[in-house]
């Protein structure tokens, strides 16, 4: 038997997914360890094997492909454990990345901090000024040089960075490097020659785009990360080489896809952050079994919420992001977050005599109240206690009991001070959370002027699947999917064993409209080429590599807005040209209104992307062949009286055990299906079906009246 | 002098200063019943919508619009208003706006609701700043949101335009005298109607604009965010009737009312006071003129006059409406901090008893057109001060909440005209400087390059972003030391320099530069003050050929050359293919005594190449060894030495009243 191996090492957990050669899952988490990410990898795959019904050497011998995801990279941020970076900038422009363009104090936080100065601090450098070396060299806006580059004062700098501060890595970010290399070529080689230890990295090769804040950010954080990040994979690799893995170790990245350890260590960057990816592409693949074109992928943990969208079966492309307050360009998966989850506080507004949930959040530690670790102020999850939709027995499969009466008091003392009783409170509580999640999502939809309505919501994640009956129904959404149902904690797992080959390209080279076709087609060529090239180098090529094709366009002078449109296959002539132009303009007005756009001003072209798929052979999902019955005696739990939130009223509700349902169960609501890490909530008037792929399906019966509170744009202006 | 008691503040003759209750024609019909009782938590899932309808409207116009100083520098601001336009929210961006909004508003329910009436789907634009704005460029939409046949709210935004007409590019106009040299002032007008934008409306502001397609654009963007807000709103009210959505955002003022209440009640009564001297009229004027800002506190009130500021002169002046919003964004940072941008009940706190016929209260047909440079940063540096001293007698936690004065300059301003690299007219407002810097607080340092708090979410261009747009290089652009400027116990944050050359054309126009000839940012305190603002001209540099030659001048002086005199205010200067220029944004306010300076962060500045050696003995009586390391016990010494000299030195003060 041939296994295909997905692993998500995250912060508190590592979930282990696999699909055997007859296409059945398996899932198990371990803990995650902090000091070596690999005893927890290895915890997990000893789980997954007795889950497999295998030895764990056996699984991993038998395993025809190993995706691993991994929050190393944002660890080594975040708890500031990267290399000591130095950094070669522009004569005259080292200061760029601690000036931060002047919004780094507030980069990436919640608005409200904004007014706010007094609490609010730029990030410490990840290059100290004395390991910023400026460089005499000069490109023009057209890539053309200016100033030559002074080539011993770069082995002056690098010397001094290595010999006297010992730096691990280096980064090399000039002006305009993306429109001409040359200069940061010619820096790297001498990098590489007189420190060939010494992990270097350069702005036009890691984020070649305009912006050089943006772009030396991502260099920076590129290297800081990239020696240790390059350990890891190749300990990971090598552990499991030795364990008997017979194929390279795959590492998943924000692209949504996978390349070799070998591959993924030269920019590690394009790594970071790829865990809330794996869910969504976990969601991807679910979602084109199930025939879902449009999916809102919603991942609730403890701290965060996180939201992605799948649109005509493509999952929606992001090119910048924040972390620890820095930005920089990358292309990613989109996904948003907000801190809004199981661990929200709630509090009181002493000033208008209401409740606010979140942002801040009780985390791990102390957590909330019912976890008995020292939490003193209530959450969402002390509320989803006290209403009954959490049982305070079966938590974690009854390895946590929770302290109902601690919430209890903890919610009754927060409603004392509102006039409201402690089922009213814990039930406010949640209405707030789920109108916080519903706004989210609300922004990355109808903001890019789609409809809720035209979506499934997909829930998974710790906390998603007990509130997705109400942010979902909020929206007024088709339904909800709890994707693999009992795997919807581990759907990150699942999603990085699901993952292809994955490798953008991207050149930003401006064409104003009508546009040059010669020029166009001669650098969509040459973009093609590289894409190809670098599959080749991976010993995946051939015919096998799909090539799509994108650019950014945007109305001449609008820098911070562009729309991603598809370029048709092939040679691009005068009318293929002209049809993009079109799709832009008419996309353009769908999203902003009618006449958004003053038709006069010219269209501009200022980025072409190159994508390079190589799919990866998986075995067909199994399907359970019996249809059940409807009836799921066999998972019955008993009842337990809920109070529900968009009732407000204390119904006896039906409990079920979800790893006992099977296909065709039907489950009418008030009920509750407790799964090994989360449970999933069933409202009135709403079914929960599970399919023959081990997906939960929730549905709703509409209620005529309750008109959800999106809606598309109704009321834009018109021009003329 | 006049008094504000026999006056007619009508938005015409004198800026408009709208009565407690405004006069609407009756057939114009006021949503105003609330709901008695809307429960906590529904109130707040309301507030949080409304407040999240408000960001939308920001960054739609951000998104959609072209010209850099709105998408970049944020140099806009919307807000969602009650039916008799008191400002609700207000958005992370420029923070004097906001309240000119909510004049232009009232103006039109008073002079519009009889002719031409107010209708559903209705859009005024006015860009008169006697009537609500701070200079004619911050053209402001507002648009009426109908619940069936009654006004439920209005929505509106202000954004500042690259150009709408006027004498010179840019339409800062320098040289006026009066209104009538200025670009023109149109007061409230319908751009749409009925949904519809009034093709003739559009025509003939556009028709004033050298950028014609630009501003197009902008204002599209601005009509978009208006859309976005005003279709959610509708929504809201669906879904929860209008009744309470009212009552919700009734309850939002009443809260933000009590929350600058409790703070008021932390602050003794009193009265404070801040001048800043500003020079120059119009090129070449050699006057030197006031603006001040005065604050008095009794009880639960705030009385607000700019008694002793300078009768109005040349074109230094700003209307009533620049007043208050100048005055009401440090108010909104230090006393309302925690409000997330609800400033309607901070407002019914603070009343005016404005002066008029001064340089920050003019009167008609005074010029203002380039208040946005000049007056609006001056009396927002003006009221900062004045307020940092109120709120640093506050009780402590509040005391902390004080921020010294930053950027009477305009964040480095330079505007500047001519054919870009691609044979394009263009009028450039450089936004480099816009990295800002916080000031000194009493308890922390200010932040270096973080940014200006009275504009909270903007933030400066890239380079690269500069030098596609405009044929210039920028030879460095790096932070400012942290010498004697902005030094205290607690130091502001660096400011930041620029320097450029020409690339891809050879000529260009500088309009407007800022080269002050004194330093307008007073300490806290004790603190010292910021740095003057500078721009410098060099001609006939070798600095071409240095690059050829493989070299980027890192400052002006590395450049042979002539370097031109420069004035604040002066005439525009030409910039050539040998010139060679820089602008400086100073580092601003500090706060207490320098000789108190903690010796850890004296170490930590020394240590980063922000602080020299002979800064940190002269500024901070800090004695440095050889190692670099700060001698703790001789810097003892040093600084009762000063102390003691500061004594020997001292007179007793003359008073001049």
């Amino acid at each position: 038997m041939g296994y295909y191996i997905g692993v998500d090492g995250g912060g508190t957990f590592t979930d282990a997914a696999a699909m055997d050669d007859e296409g059945r899952l398996f899932y198990a988490k371990a803990a995650t360890t902090r000091d070596d990410f690999a005893m927890g990898m290895f915890d997990a795959l000893a789980a997954l094997a007795e889950e497999c019904g295998v030895e764990v050497s056996e699984l991993i011998a038998s395993t025809n492909r190993f995706s691993l995801g991994t929050t190393v990279g944002t660890n080594l941020l975040v708890e500031r454990l990267g290399a000591r970076t130095g950094l070669l900038a522009t004569a005259g422009h080292g200061d760029s990345i601690l000036m931060m363009r002047g919004s780094g104090r507030t980069a990436g936080l919640e608005p409200e901090l904004f007014f706010h100065p007094q609490i609010t601090d730029k990030p410490e450098p990840l290059v100290p000024r004395f390991l910023i070396r400026e460089i005499d060299e000069r490109m023009d806006c057209l890539g053309q040089e200016v100033a030559p580059l002074n080539v011993e004062q770069v082995e002056r700098a690098v010397r001094s960075l290595v010999e006297e501060h010992q730096v691990e890595a280096i980064a090399i970010a000039f002006l305009w490097s993306f429109k001409n290399p040359a200069h940061e070529q010619q820096a790297l080689e001498i990098v590489r020659r007189v420190a060939p230890d010494v992990y270097a990295s350069c702005s036009h090769q890691v984020s070649p785009r305009m912006g050089e804040y943006e772009r030396t950010v991502a260099t920076v954080i590129n290297s800081y990360v990239a020696p240790a990040s390059a350990a890891y994979f190749r300990r990971a690799a090598d552990k499991l080489h030795d364990s008997g893995l017979d194929h390279p170790l795959l590492i998943m990245q924000v692209s949504g896809g996978v390349l070799p350890a070998a591959k993924a260590v030269e920019v590690p960057l394009t790594a970071l952050g790829s865990g809330p990816v794996g869910g969504l592409i976990g969601s991807l693949a679910m979602s084109r079994q199930l025939g879902h074109a449009n999916v809102i992928a919603t991942d609730m943990g403890g701290t965060s919420f996180e939201v992605g969208l799948i649109i005509n079966g493509e999952p929606l492309v992001a090119d910048e992001n924040v972390v620890d307050q820095r930005r920089y360009k990358l292309l990613q998966l989109q996904t948003t977050s907000i801190a809004c989850g199981g661990g929200s506080l709630a509090r009181i507004d002493p000033h208008s005599g209401s409740i606010r949930v979140g942002p801040e959040s009780a985390g791990a530690q102390p957590g909330p109240v019912c976890y008995r670790r020292g939490g003193t102020e209530p959450t969402v999850t002390d509320a989803d206690v006290v209403l009954g939709l959490l049982s305070s027995e079966s938590f974690l499969g009854g390895r946590m009991p929770l302290d109902r009466d601690a919430a209890v008091r903890a919610i009754a003392a927060l409603g004392d001070q509102v006039g409201l009783g402690v089922e009213e409170t814990a039930a406010g509580i949640l209405r707030i959370n789920n109108a916080r999640a519903a706004e989210l999502i609300r922004q990355q939809t109808v903001v890019r002027g789609y409809d809720p309505r035209d979506f499934m919501v997909y829930a998974y994640g710790g906390a998603g699947p007990l509130h997705a009956f109400a942010y979902a129904h909020e929206l007024g959404v088709k339904g909800v999917v709890i994707p693999l149902g009992n795997g919807a904690s581990t759907l990150s797992a699942y999603g990085c064993s699901t993952s292809n080959l994955v490798l953008n390209f991207e050149r930003e080279e401006l064409f104003f409209a009508p546009f040059e076709l010669d020029r166009l087609n001669r650098a969509l060529g040459e973009l093609e080429e590289e894409a190809r090239a670098a599959m080749f180098d991976m010993r995946a090529g051939g015919d096998e590599v799909e090539i799509d094709r994108f650019c950014l366009m945007r109305y001449r002078g609008q820098w911070l807005h562009n729309l991603v449109m598809r370029i048709p296959r092939g040679h691009l002539g005068t009318e293929d040209i002209a049809g993009v132009v079109d799709d832009f303009r008419s996309s353009y007005d769908t999203l902003y209104g009618h006449g958004a756009g003053v038709v006069s001003q010219g269209v501009e072209l200022f980025s072409i992307r190159v994508r390079a798929i190589v799919r990866l052979r998986r075995p067909t999902q199994a399907m359970e062949q019996q249809f059940g019955k409807p009836v799921a005696d066999q998972a019955r739990l008993g009842s337990r009286d809920i109070f529900w939130p968009d009732r407000m009223e204390r119904l006896e509700s039906r409990l079920f055990d979800g790893s006992r349902l099977h296909y065709g169960n039907r489950i009418k609501g008030p009920a509750v299906v407790e799964l090994p890490y989360t449970s999933i909530a069933v409202g009135m008037d709403q079914v929960l079906e599970c399919d023959a792929f081990g997906n939960f399906a929730l549905n709703f019966e509409h209620t005529p009246g309750a008109s959800p509170v999106v809606g598309t744009q109704s009321s834009t202006l018109t021009t003329g | 002098m006049e008094t504000a008691q026999n006056v007619v503040w009508d938005g015409i003759v004198r800026g408009y200063a709208p009565p407690d209750v405004l006069d609407i024609d009756p057939s114009l019909t006021l949503q105003t019943a609330e709901a008695a009782e809307v429960d906590p938590i529904t109130y707040e899932v309301i507030r949080n919508s409304l407040q999240n309808i408000n960001l939308e409207h920001g960054s739609t116009i951000q998104k959609l619009s072209i010209s850099p100083i709105t998408m970049i520098v944020r140099d806009f601001q919307c807000a969602i208003l009650t039916e008799v336009g008191d400002v609700m929210f207000l958005g992370p961006y420029l923070l004097y706006l906001g309240n000119t909004l909510g004049l232009t508003t009232k103006w039109i329910l008073e002079n519009r609701s009889a002719s031409p009436g107010i209708e559903d789907g209705d859009v005024f634009l006015s860009t008169d700043p006697y009537v609500g704005s701070s200079h004619q460029q911050d053209t402001g939409l507002t648009s009426p949101v109908f619940w069936g046949s009654e006004l439920f709210c209005w929505v509106s935004n202000s954004v500042h335009y690259s150009d709408i007409g006027g004498p010179v590019p840019g339409s800062f106009c320098l040289m006026s005298q009066d209104i009538w040299q200025d670009p023109p002032c149109f007061p409230p007008m319908k751009l749409a109607e009925g949904g519809k934008v009034r093709a003739d409306m559009e025509d003939l502001f556009l028709r004033q604009s050298r950028l014609r397609d630009t501003v197009g654009m902008d204002l599209h963007a601005a009509l978009a965010g208006l859309s976005v807000a005003r279709g959610r709103i509708l929504k809201l009210i669906e879904r929860y009737g209008a009744e309470t959505v009212k009552a919700v955002m009734k309850r939002t003022l009443d809260a933000g009312e009590r929350a600058f209440q409790e703070k008021l009640d932390m602050i003794p009564d009193g009265r404070w006071s801040e001048r800043v001297y500003t020079e120059a009229s119009v090129p070449g004027d050699p006057g030197i003129y006031v603006s001040q800002i005065n604050i008095t506190k009794e009880g639960d009130t705030l009385y607000i006059d700019n008694e002793g500021s300078s009768p109005q002169v040349g074109s230094i002046n700003n209307t009533y409406a620049g007043l208050v919003g100048a005055t009401l964004a440090p108010l909104t940072i230090m006393l309302a901090y925690d409000l997330g941008g609800v400033s309607g009940g901070v407002s019914r706190r603070v009343k005016f008893r404005p002066v008029p016929g001064t340089i920050t209260c003019c009167d008609y047909p005074g010029a203002v057109s380039a208040a946005g440079v000049f007056n609006m940063p001056m009396v927002v540096a003006t009221a900062t001060g004045a307020v940092a001293k109120m709120v640093a007698c506050a009780d402590p936690p509040l005391r902390e909440k004080a921020i010294a004065m930053a950027d009477a300059q305009a964040y480095g301003g330079w505007i500047f005209s001519g054919l870009n690299q691609y044979g394009q007219f263009f009028v450039g407002m450089s936004a480099g400087m816009a990295a800002g810097a916080i000031p000194a607080s009493p308890g922390r340092d200010g932040v270096d390059t973080g940014g200006l708090f009275w504009v909270p979410g903007m933030e400066a261009a890239n380079v690269e972003e500069n030098e596609l747009a405009w044929p210039v290089l920028t030879l460095y652009r790096r932070e400012n030391s942290a010498g004697a400027a902005g030094a205290g116990m607690y130091r502001s944050g660096v400011g930041a320099e620029e320097a450029w050359v020409l690339h891809g054309t050879d000529h260009l126009d500088s309009q407007i530069y800022m080269n002050e000839s004194f330093v307008k940012n007073q300490g806290l305190l004790g603190g010292n003050p910021g740095g003057r603002a500078f721009h410098r001209l060099k001609q006939q540099t070798d600095a071409a050929a240095q690059l050829a030659a493989g070299t980027v001048p890192q400052g002006l002086d590395q450049v042979s050359g002539d370097e031109v005199p420069l004035f604040y205010k002066g005439m525009p200067a030409v910039l050539d293919p040998t010139s060679m220029w820089t602008t400086n944004l100073p580092n601003f306010a500090g706060y207490g005594d320098p000789l108190d300076r903690d010796i850890a962060a004296i170490q930590i500045d020394l240590t980063d190449g922000k602080l020299s050696t002979k800064d940190a003995l002269k500024v901070y009586g800090a004695v440095v060894n050889e190692a670099g390391q700060v001698d703790v016990d001789r810097t003892a010494e040093q600084r009762a030495m000063c102390r003691r000299e500061r004594l020997a030195a001292a007179t007793v003060g003359v008073s001049h009243a």
